[in-house]
């Protein structure tokens, strides 16, 4: 799926100076199966760029397109195909359930789309060293086991693209690179493309494309 | 676990006073429902002539047994009266001025014969088919309206004279005559009864056929009217008594007994059934108020759940189904009560001397199932516009 951001501009951003490079106020096209790092510093719209390109937000001037349509034309159920299918995302307020345990959290997902046994969960959570946490409520885990959580169930569904808002904030060096990996092996088994924001460290991830803010 | 999530973590207290307050509205509202009804078919079918009717006279007192007022109605009394807002009908109850016998003509009962005192009675006052209710000369019988008592009499001679006595519908299949006569003449017509009463004391009849008795066998004296048949509306009795008083009217105690008795406890049966939809009305808004915070509460839940992928439509119905089940629980139980109030009502009924039907009344349930539906439709219209909200 291609998506498209033909001259978008958030409303709460457009009193700001962007830049010429800026993907605001600029055509930008993101081909099907690009790895991509969107570079910004804080403030200049990263969670912006997510939820307006997840068509979480529609206060913008412009126009997203998937594959040529228009997103603020989908209807309820167009967007909840393509948030079981197409596209997966990362929040980053992680967007958990803190009253549901590890193991919940991840069948609440899971169950949508029925990607993964409940054995293969447990060994992704063995893959981020969290799989101890399986019975515990979420909202005692640590902030970086609440990201490595949230990184899993989002990997959870079929999907083209992976956007991930700061995903590994809070995670050391280690842990970010087993996070990678795993969802290196995932859009590749998918061959779908990703979009990674960060604060200026590409993680040493390899990219295809770089968008600045 | 879309439950767990969605309604594990809720404020338990109010949903409790939101059912209470249901279920006792939902409880109400069918047992007045049903009693409302109840009191009104109360007497319907006992007797041929309608509901809510009186015949009346004036009373006589000194002055009018020495003939200084009369106990006559004049048109425009009736007129007057007509005018009321809770009168129905008011007709005048003719009476004979000739000669009239009523006599037994079938083989199969022994002879009987008496001079009878006969009335006339608008069709507008009766439970039967009007057609059933006319005659013309050269039709093969007039229809009569007997009082039961007049059946207990025949009765009475049948068992004196050692024949067996005679139901009601064996009495409308037996063949009887009336033999109208004056100094020139006299005349045998078939009759059939087609009913009984236990309002009025003389045989009745169409004014059709009395006019031809009056017409063709007077005495050649006025033909006043004494009485008059009046139809109240339901649950104004008070004001048809009221009216009587005023003027000095009177009529079988029976009669005012049961009227005064269906009036004061519709009216109570009308005043809680107005109680009732208000406590429907209300718990049912608490009840949706309550959906509302609750979805206020899981904001967070619900747009977590859109945004990994739920469809809206599966998060109404999670939410519009625990509601729709809790208030099926309500009406159930409502339900349940009602059939306990019930007995137990009944009883106080017959004991009180008021038999009423013992039977379910289908408006009662309709009532129920349509305040089910309106909340049904009031649930899904909340967590539809909730949902969205979040989307």
């Amino acid at each position: 799926m291609d998506i498209i951001l033909d001259r978008i501009m958030p409303v709460p951003l457009a009193s700001i100076q962007h830049g010429s490079d800026s993907i605001w106020g600029n055509f930008v096209e993101m081909k099907a199966g690009k790895h991509i790092l969107l570079n910004a510093s804080s403030g200049k719209g990263k969670s912006t760029f997510t939820m307006t390109t997840f068509g979480l937000r529609n206060d913008y001037d412009g126009k997203i397109t998937y594959d040529g349509k228009d997103i603020k034309e989908f209807s309820p159920d167009d967007w909840t195909k393509i948030r079981q299918r197409q596209i997966a995302v990362i929040f980053q307020d992680l967007q958990l359930f803190p009253t549901l345990t590890v193991a919940e959290n991840l069948f609440i997902k899971n169950k949508l789309t029925d990607t993964y046994s409940e054995q293969e969960l447990l060994q992704m959570l063995q893959q981020l060293e969290i799989d101890n946490k399986w019975g515990q409520k979420c909202g005692l885990l640590s902030m970086g086991q609440q990201q490595r959580l949230a990184i899993i169930r989002s990997l959870c569904q079929p999907f083209e693209w992976l956007i991930m808002d700061e995903p590994f904030s809070h995670l050391d060096i280690e842990n970010t690179n087993r996070c990678l990996k795993m969802i290196d092996q995932r859009c590749r088994e998918l061959n779908a493309g990703f979009v990674l924001t960060t604060l200026g460290d590409s993680h040493g991830y390899q990219y295809d494309q770089e968008l600045k803010l | 676990m879309l439950n767990k999530l969605l309604f594990k973590n809720q404020d338990k207290k109010q949903l409790t006073i939101a059912i209470i307050g249901a279920f006792m509205g939902i409880t109400f509202l069918i047992t007045s429902i049903h009693y409302i009804i109840k009191v009104n078919e109360f007497g319907k079918g006992a007797d041929i002539l309608g509901p809510n009717t009186l015949i009346v006279q004036k009373k006589v007192t000194n002055a009018s047994s020495l003939n200084l007022t009369k106990t006559d109605f004049s048109i425009h009394e009736l007129e007057k009266m007509r005018k009321e807002p809770f009168i129905v009908e008011v007709q005048p109850v003719l009476s004979n001025n000739f000669s009239v016998s009523f006599e037994t003509s079938d083989p199969l009962v022994p002879y009987f014969r008496s001079d009878v005192f006969i009335q006339t009675v608008d069709k507008k006052f009766l439970d039967v088919k009007t057609s059933d209710w006319d005659w013309k000369p050269g039709d093969k019988y007039v229809p009569m309206i007997m009082p039961r008592e007049f059946l207990v009499m025949l009765n009475t001679f049948m068992s004196s004279s050692g024949i067996p006595q005679i139901s009601d519908d064996i009495a409308k299949q037996v063949k009887f005559k009336f033999k109208l006569k004056n100094d020139k003449g006299e005349e045998k017509v078939d009759v059939r009864i087609i009913g009984f009463t236990n309002e009025v004391s003389s045989l009745l009849v169409p004014a059709s056929f009395m006019k031809y008795g009056n017409d063709k066998y007077s005495d050649g004296t006025d033909n006043k009217i004494t009485q008059i048949m009046i139809s109240g509306k339901e649950s104004e009795f008070g004001l048809v008594e009221d009216l009587l008083n005023k003027k000095g009217l009177e009529s079988k105690n029976a009669q005012m007994v049961v009227g005064r008795l269906k009036s004061v406890v519709g009216t109570l049966f009308i005043v809680v059934l107005g109680i009732s939809i208000i406590a429907v009305l209300a718990s049912g808004l608490v009840l949706i108020q309550y959906m509302q915070l609750l979805m206020s509460r899981n904001a967070y839940e619900v747009r977590t759940l859109l945004r990994i992928g739920y469809n809206p439509k599966d998060i109404i119905r999670s939410f519009f189904v625990y509601f729709v089940k809790i208030f099926g629980l309500v009406a159930g139980l409502g339900f349940i009560v009602f059939i306990v109030f019930k007995f137990f009502l009944d009883s106080m009924f017959d004991s009180g001397g008021l038999y009423i039907d013992k039977g379910m009344t289908i408006i009662s349930i309709v009532s129920l199932l349509l305040a089910y539906a309106v909340f049904t439709v009031a649930s899904y219209n909340t967590a539809k516009k909730g949902i969205f909200r979040q989307f």
